[in-house]
């Protein structure tokens, strides 16, 4: 059962971003403000949503697992690794998608609000948490550290979130997640949009599955090649 | 003939190496000064983006001639076209409202009934006329269809 679910998890990730794309270019309506400009809508929430929530929140929960006791592993370290790698692509689609967005509708490519600065924070957060990782040489300093880092990092996250709420922004406020829970996008949109969210999680889960795979084969790999470091110095003793 | 002396039994690495931590600190610096320089930018001169217009009026006696983000709705009937931008008058709630004189090219979405933030001075201390350098627009959080009612005629058009 198992297997099949990751067997499937592939197509139904292709089904899913075909589904949204079809729906939000050719089915969806324009708005009637932004015209054929709030297509966008069916991209960046979704990826903003990836990368805060699925991407972070995932290596924050790992970081935590690891540093409890009880739970400590190097899985949930592996994990929070790669899902910090995940993340960082998707901030950058945040970012990008916001910014092409942002020019014919707004103005202007960028503004210094505390939504786009505070997620750009974040960002370049997990640029330090990458970097930390390869500063470190041990494995488990590398693991706790990363893991500490990852934990402060995530405060800035409801920063983030709340940010529109708090404070004055230029960024638009919540369509889904309003404070009175009060849907703002209508009919086929706000489906279109909620098929979209599904599309780049399931996206999240594909790309953190495969990249898992990947360091483990890396780190088998660092294993064969120790060991064959190992044999050859043998062989040296021999003569 | 093997050499049974060669200790080839793993050891533990040392506990930090003063390379590895250097690096760390490194790290941590390069990280607090990027994070400063956006929060510089972002965050520690303006938490809030802009002052609305009812704000704006509040203080007008402080703001003077500064620089500052004017926040409000664009009147309708009001936009007039000009050679170098555009000017028009933004309200605010009730019967505060400011008279925008801006320079360059207006946003795509620009039109009566919109929020927008405009960066610019006011032209004297005592004038209620804001000349602005850029226009950004604000819209809306809601994404209404277009054509909402829109029906399909027999003979296949779409009234």
């Amino acid at each position: 059962m198992k297997l099949l679910a990751q067997r499937l998890l592939g197509p139904a990730t292709l089904i899913a971003m075909a589904v949204t794309f079809v729906l939000g270019l050719w089915v969806t309506p324009p708005d009637k403000v932004q015209g054929d400009l709030a297509r966008l809508v069916y991209v960046h929430p979704a990826v903003a949503w990836v990368a805060l929530y699925l991407s972070f929140g995932t290596a924050t929960i790992a970081s935590a697992l690891y540093l409890w006791k009880r739970t400590r592993s190097m899985v949930a370290d592996r994990v929070a690794h790669c899902a910090m790698e995940v993340s960082l692509v998707f901030i950058a689609l945040t970012l990008a998608t916001g910014s092409i967005w942002g020019r014919p509708t707004w103005g202007v490519w960028w503004a210094w609000d505390a939504r786009l600065t505070s997620t750009a924070i974040l960002g370049v957060l997990v640029l330090g948490y990458l970097a930390l990782r390869r500063a470190n040489d041990d494995p488990e300093l590398r693991a706790r550290r990363g893991a500490v880092f990852t934990m402060l990092s995530a405060l800035n996250v409801p920063l983030i979130h709340f940010s529109v709420q708090w404070w004055k922004t230029l960024h638009q406020g919540a369509t889904v997640f309003t404070s009175n829970r009060t849907l703002l996008i209508h009919g086929i949109m706000a489906w279109t949009l909620l098929i979209s969210f599904v599309a780049f999680s399931l996206a999240f889960a594909w790309l953190l599955r495969a990249r898992y795979r990947l360091e483990l084969k890396r780190e088998r790999a660092m294993g064969e090649s120790l060991e064959v470091a190992l044999s050859r110095r043998r062989a040296e003793g021999v003569h | 003939m093997p050499d049974s002396t060669i200790d080839l039994a793993p050891v533990a690495p040392p506990r930090t190496s003063s390379s590895s931590r250097r690096r760390s600190i490194g790290v941590f610096v390069v990280l607090a000064a990027a994070i400063l320089a956006l929060l510089s930018q972002g965050l520690l001169h303006s938490l809030n983006y802009f002052e609305t217009v009812d704000q704006v009026l509040a203080q007008r006696a402080k703001i003077a001639t500064s620089t500052i983000r004017l926040e409000g709705v664009v009147k309708p009937h009001t936009i007039h076209r000009t050679s170098y931008g555009a000017s028009f008058w933004v309200t605010g709630s009730g019967t505060n409202e400011v008279f925008v004189v801006s320079r360059g090219t207006p946003p795509q979405l620009f039109q009566a009934n919109i929020p927008v933030v405009v960066v610019g001075h006011f032209r004297s201390r005592s004038s209620l006329t804001f000349e602005g350098t850029q226009i950004m627009v604000k819209h809306s959080a809601s994404y209404i269809a277009q054509y909402p009612s829109r029906v399909k005629a027999p003979n296949g058009s779409v009234r």
